[in-house]
């Protein structure tokens, strides 16, 4: 509690202090620089969602800025309306082209995605010069600025404004992150397949973010045509990109605090370019910065000397550089890109990161107490599937162009039990557990749950119908801590809608959540580790995770893909007990397993799969004894086979 | 060949390597085995150069060479088959392989000719491999790929070689194989540091073992001596 109310503190106070700017200065051109500031404080938290929280390179932003700022201008000079309802159309504006450029644009991946938003960035200015009959071309677009309410708005009122504005995206974008929608926009960074198998839809959240950064950038454009009254399609094109990617890179991303410092960089830099000792004064403290750390990590060895002198030798030709340079205003695209350069090699978290580690040392403000875990009878309640098959599949099939990968498997599983799936490598059993998953859709074949159709094709629709599972290359959320992974996939728990989430009433139902994930860590024994980042847990810890991670679906079916693979000895054992427990509470798993060890101690029926088809099937003491089996898979002495050195295992 | 002495490393602000110290001899087979997070691999990762290691030695046939870069490390005559294979899914069996000798290859012409004996030697000890020459790696089966990551650090004629988990994910037919083709490695003379879960395995061919727990060795001897050790037995054999 106390961490909160420092933070709420520290808000507070910054916002009162701009809040008092226009009683104590008078100077127009500061109170124009800090109108600015809010602008791009709204534009950058923008951008944020998607180069920080989905992680991807989005070079359309600008253009939104640029759609907002003419929707809005459009909306007071040719169709004369007030202030509200033109800020509404950019905001709108915003959202709704963003929506439809991340439709196809979101199906693509890294440079790809770049490149979509690049060339929609150069679109959209060209539309804009072009449409002279509507946008007045290269002429420009004068406005005036409406009245507020029936005000006419000074420059203090209209910064007051602004103000308000930035704080409400604030509020309403911290609750949004600090909701399920957050860590889902996270989650789907680190592994969007993960994501879509703990039926979070990727692609919706995907779209959803795009779109409401978008729309920030829109509502920050309106601002922009009411601030400067006056509209060229030239000030929107990429050296501007430039900046605001320097902005949030600088700033730190994934932070409200870092959008607002590099909105402070983004409104401060042009200022800085044209008045040369001010420029030197800036390259030389940058100079300094880098020198200083980047000679305590190398004496520290946290950087290897690249990183340290990288940025040294960057800043330090700005320095002399500006003693040289006829007219600095000529090289600022030089300029940003070295420091842009300087930044991303130096100071990779940005400037609030570093800030946020100094802080955290000097305040050591203990992290608020977690609740008690919820009753596991709660979260997950003991079940009785009966007796019956829970899965059937009839004749399956996936040939990936002549490979037949599964060829015309059958398989029931009963409620209730363990049902191992072993065979050589590449005999099929992944792509087995790959269809049934839904990551692959089958070439032919059928596949039932309790009775009804399996979704084919569809990791999302197949989760949401009681199918959870594991992954043999780990793909956990590496950038969330253990509890959030089981958070984010958590089923039933989040109910409150989008609206209520923006106003902050999914306060009430995070409490829950945590209490409810960290009853399922405490059944993997990993309560204690629960604020520790997935990437930072250890192997084993990370194998046990993905189980906790999977039953936070509730799931009917449990599918384990190599739940022991690089294992030692005592981890084998706690995962076998876990997996009992597990199985204990009514859940039908299948086990995908090559330690024969494990497989025998836990099945209670094993299908053998050998070049995508069934050779064996039975008791674990039957199939081990199974000529063929031992002839494919597990060699001619199977009893003397290494063991993990773990046989006979300890009940 | 290879000396270790007190060497620290870790990831950011948590050290896993706490001050790890070991021998392995000319011609010697050494295992490496512990819990996960015990720093096995980390141990390994630090001795090539992947990790930098913060303290400590790594002494490489007499030289220093500890805080060199991964490639530099690896041309003195060090070779990682590293956990997980990492094979060049993309490119076929045989420049897989090339690029394993690339240090000492002639870098335009002729390098196919002047790898070639330790190619033929290779594909001896992996038929399957020649069989799948030109087919890209990422296409083989999951034991294929550990020949491959195998045969790819012998192509550098290595004095010392680091193996990380060769039998991971394998099936136990498979696993069989990656050891008979360790036990030929060592009638071979190969030098091996080989960090393996199958403990008993791992102990049958090796000539000395090192026991690690959380970043140190903790206990240390022949596979006799460790055999008879009442708490090795109970923690990692079973």
């Amino acid at each position: 509690m106390k961490r909160v109310l420092l933070l709420r503190g520290a808000e507070l106070v910054v916002f009162a202090l701009l809040a008092t700017v226009p009683l104590v200065v008078v100077n127009p051109y500061a109170l124009g620089l800090l109108t600015l500031l809010a602008i791009y404080g709204i534009l950058l938290i923008g951008l944020d969602v998607t180069v920080g929280y989905l992680g991807q390179v989005n070079l359309a932003h600008v253009a939104f800025l640029g759609l907002g700022a003419y929707a809005a201008g459009l909306a007071v000079t040719k169709f004369g309306l007030g202030m509200v309802p033109a800020l509404a159309a950019a905001l709108a504006v915003g959202l709704l082209l963003g929506a439809l450029l991340a439709l196809p644009a979101l199906r693509l991946e890294g440079p790809q995605f770049a490149l979509a938003t690049l060339s929609f960035a150069a679109l959209s200015t060209t539309a804009l010069n072009e449409l002279e009959g509507i946008t007045g071309g290269a002429q420009g677009l004068s406005l005036v600025r409406p009245p507020l309410f029936g005000h006419a708005l000074t420059p203090a009122l209209f910064y007051w404004l602004c103000m308000v504005l930035l704080a409400l995206v604030w509020m309403v974008m911290r609750n949004l992150l600090s909701s399920q929608w957050g860590r889902a926009f996270e989650a789907l960074r680190d592994s969007p397949i993960a994501t879509d198998a703990m039926g979070v839809g990727t692609y919706y959240h995907k779209v959803a973010a795009f779109s409401l950064g978008s729309g920030l950038g829109g509502l920050a454009g309106g601002l922009y045509a009411f601030n400067f009254q006056y509209l060229q399609p030239q000030s929107f094109v990429y050296d501007l990109m430039i900046i605001l990617l320097l902005g949030v890179v600088l700033g730190g991303r994934k932070s409200l605090w870092g959008a607002f410092m590099g909105a402070t960089v983004v409104v401060l830099l042009p200022n800085l370019l044209s008045n040369r000792l001010l420029f030197q004064i800036f390259s030389g403290a940058g100079f300094a910065l880098a020198l200083v750390a980047g000679l305590r990590g190398l004496v520290k060895k946290t950087t290897r000397p690249f990183q340290a002198f990288a940025p040294v030798v960057a800043m330090g030709i700005l320095v002399v550089g500006g003693f040289f340079v006829e007219n600095t205003e000529d090289w600022r695209k030089g300029i940003f890109a070295l420091m842009l350069f300087s930044v991303v090699v130096g100071l990779p978290e940005g400037l609030m990161g570093f800030l946020a580690l100094f802080l955290a040392k000097l305040f050591r403000v203990p992290p608020a107490p977690l609740p008690a875990p919820s009753d596991l009878d709660a979260v997950l309640p003991p079940r009785d599937q009966g007796d019956g098959p829970l899965l059937i599949l009839d004749d399956l099939k996936r040939y990936f162009g002549g490979v037949k990968a599964v060829d015309g498997l059958s398989m029931k599983v009963r409620a209730g039990t363990i049902h191992g799936l072993i065979g050589p490598n590449g005999s099929g059993k992944s792509t087995v557990v790959n269809v049934i998953s839904g990551l692959y859709t089958p070439t032919s074949g059928r596949m039932s749950l309790r009775g009804a159709a399996l979704p084919e094709g569809s990791l999302n629709r197949v989760a949401r119908a009681g199918v959870a599972r594991t992954f043999q290359n780990l793909q956990l959320f590496s950038e969330l801590t253990a509890l959030e992974n089981v958070m984010v996939a958590l089923k039933g728990v989040y109910k409150v809608p989008l609206p209520l989430v923006l106003l902050g009433f999914s306060r009430i139902e995070e409490r829950r959540a945590r209490a409810d994930a960290l009853a399922l860590l405490d059944l993997i024994g990993l309560k204690d580790q629960a604020r520790a980042k997935a990437k930072d847990l250890t192997y084993g810890a990370q194998r046990f995770l993905e189980i906790a991670r999977a039953l936070a679906r509730k799931p009917d079916l449990l599918i384990l893909d190599e739940p022991a693979a690089g294992l030692a000895h005592p981890d084998v054992v706690q995962q076998i007990e876990i997996i009992k427990r597990v199985n204990a509470r009514g859940i039908t798993i299948i086990l995908i397993e090559h330690h024969m060890d494990v497989v025998s101690e836990l099945c209670d029926r094993v299908t053998v799969l050998d070049g995508g088809k069934v050779i064996a099937e039975g008791a674990p003491d039957e199939v081990k004894r199974h000529p063929k089996v031992i002839e494919a898979y597990l060699g001619q002495a199977s009893g003397s086979a290494p063991s993990n050195g773990a046989e006979p295992l300890p009940a | 060949m290879l000396v270790v002495d007190d060497l620290h490393a870790g990831y950011d602000a948590s050290e896993v390597l706490t001050g790890t110290s070991l021998t392995v001899k000319q011609g010697a087979v050494v295992a490496l085995i512990g819990a996960n997070g015990a720093g096995k691999t980390t141990t390994m990762r630090a001795i090539s150069g992947v990790l930098r290691p913060s303290r400590g030695r790594v002494v490489l046939d007499g030289k220093e060479v500890q805080g060199l870069d991964a490639s530099r490390i690896a041309r003195l005559g060090l070779a990682h088959s590293p956990e997980g294979r990492k094979v060049f899914g993309p490119l076929s069996v045989e420049d897989n392989l090339l690029l394993g000798a690339y240090a000492r290859l002639p870098k335009f012409f002729g390098f196919k000719a002047a790898a070639q004996a330790d190619l033929d030697r290779v594909f001896e000890l992996f038929p399957r491999l020649k069989d799948r020459a030109r087919q890209a790696a990422g296409t083989l089966s999951g034991g294929e790929q550990q020949m491959l990551a195998i045969g790819r650090a012998l192509m550098a004629r290595p004095k010392v070689m680091l193996l990380d988990e060769p039998s991971m994910g394998l099936a136990p037919v498979i696993v069989q194989e990656v050891f008979r083709t360790i036990r030929r490695l060592k009638e071979s003379g190969i030098t091996l540091l080989l960090v393996e879960q199958f403990a008993k395995s791992a102990l049958e061919v090796a000539d000395y073992a090192y026991v690690m727990e959380r970043g140190r060795i903790a206990v240390e001897g022949t596979p006799e001596e460790l055999g008879r050790n009442e708490r090795v037995i109970a923690a990692y054999l079973g």
